[in-house]
């Protein structure tokens, strides 16, 4: 997919959404976001392969001073962004039914929006408003999430492992290897 | 809560989800710039050293940039005096230390992303370089991490061990007790400096 060339590091993705907010409408949306609940509680916890993602609710574009002339946009925008798991439409799928009522609720304020019944509507109104990478890098970007969240449970086993099986005897030490890292 | 070039840039409680912060920034640029970015990009997807650098700064989850010559209004876009450059960074450490090492560790890069947006000071000195950033900083209403307790450095030392881990199971498997004893020690001493 050409389009999406840019917006990959190994096998993460970058997506970047700029949605109109309807005119009016641009606190509301902002409260929606700012009362959502983190970590565990967020809707984002719901969608599968996101490794990080924000909304974040723009009244207007910057102004530096002269000689930039001043712009202003018709409307606000909601800028949406994430990274996250290949391929691209299983994580759109996953984000349409992650987010939920939550969804409808974030992008039912912005000019548009079809709701999430339709999918294929959903998704052309999403990647409509996609706006492509001309850089994306990723530190990891050959880990999924799973293979994050496995790996750091799995060096935290075993930095508590070799704690614990200081001084043991080596038929000991074999044995509660064996136990714990059972493959 | 959106900051539109207010002073609170980098003080927006809802950038930080555990160890990782948000940067969103969104610049101006002069009107030679978009070709100037093109290049600029184009060098920095093709030649690995762009890369690489980043990769040394060791605190990078995930960032991007994305030229926006016009925003997105579902139909053919809006398109304003200027074309705009979008930043957006996940690290982990703080919004000070994150843009202390771009100044210090990757100038001639800032100056050559940043240097055709309005306003851009130059990366050093970096005080006014860090006003330019939370002036043209916008604060995330809502940030997710998969893994808020976790440091880019510490994920790519997980994965550094989880791999030995893997590889010492597979080869130690059948050792009788002593010779798995010392084939554990070994394996420790390999891998303490990720744990």
């Amino acid at each position: 997919m050409t389009r999406s060339d840019h917006d990959r590091s190994g096998e993460a993705l970058a997506l970047t959404v700029l949605a109109p907010i309807q005119a009016g409408r641009e606190s509301a949306l902002a409260e929606v976001l700012d009362d959502l609940p983190a970590r565990e509680g967020s809707p984002l916890a719901r969608v599968p392969g996101t490794h990080f993602a924000r909304f974040v609710v723009i009244d207007a574009p910057v102004y530096e001073g002269a000689p930039q002339k001043r712009d202003s946009w018709k409307a606000s925008r909601l800028l949406f962004t994430s990274n996250f798991d290949a391929p691209l439409e299983r994580y759109l799928d996953g984000l349409r039914s992650g987010l939920g009522a939550d969804g409808e609720t974030i992008f039912g304020h912005c000019v548009g929006y079809p709701g999430q019944a339709d999918g294929r509507a959903w998704t052309a109104w999403l990647l409509a408003h996609r706006v492509k990478s001309s850089l994306f890098f990723g530190a990891y970007g050959d880990q999924a999430v799973q293979t994050v969240r496995d790996n750091i449970a799995t060096r935290a086993r075993l930095a508590a492992f070799a704690l614990e099986a200081q001084g043991l005897a080596p038929a000991e030490l074999e044995a509660r290897f064996r136990a714990v890292f059972a493959r | 809560m959106s900051n539109g070039g207010s002073e609170h840039g980098s003080q927006g409680v809802a950038n930080v989800e555990g160890k990782a912060t948000a940067i969103t920034v969104i610049t101006p640029v002069k009107p030679w710039g978009r070709a100037a970015l093109a290049v600029v990009f184009w060098a920095g997807r093709h030649l690995t050293f762009t890369l690489k650098k980043l990769q040394q700064l060791s605190f990078i989850h995930y960032a991007r940039w994305a030229v926006i010559p016009r925003f997105p209004d579902g139909g053919a876009g809006e398109r304003l005096h200027h074309t705009y450059l979008l930043f957006e960074s996940n690290f982990n450490g703080t919004w000070d230390q994150y843009i202390d090492a771009f100044s210090e560790v990757v100038p001639a890069r800032m100056k050559a992303i940043w240097g055709s947006s309005y306003g851009f000071p130059g990366p050093i000195p970096v005080e006014p370089f860090k006003a330019y950033i939370r002036r043209n900083e916008y604060i995330a209403n809502h940030y997710w991490s998969a893994y808020p307790g976790a440091s880019t450095t510490e994920i790519i030392a997980a994965q550094r061990v989880a791999a030995a881990l893997e590889a010492f199971t597979q080869r130690s498997d059948g050792l009788a007790p002593d010779a798995f004893a010392a084939a554990y020690a070994r394996f420790l001493t390999e891998v303490q400096g990720d744990l």
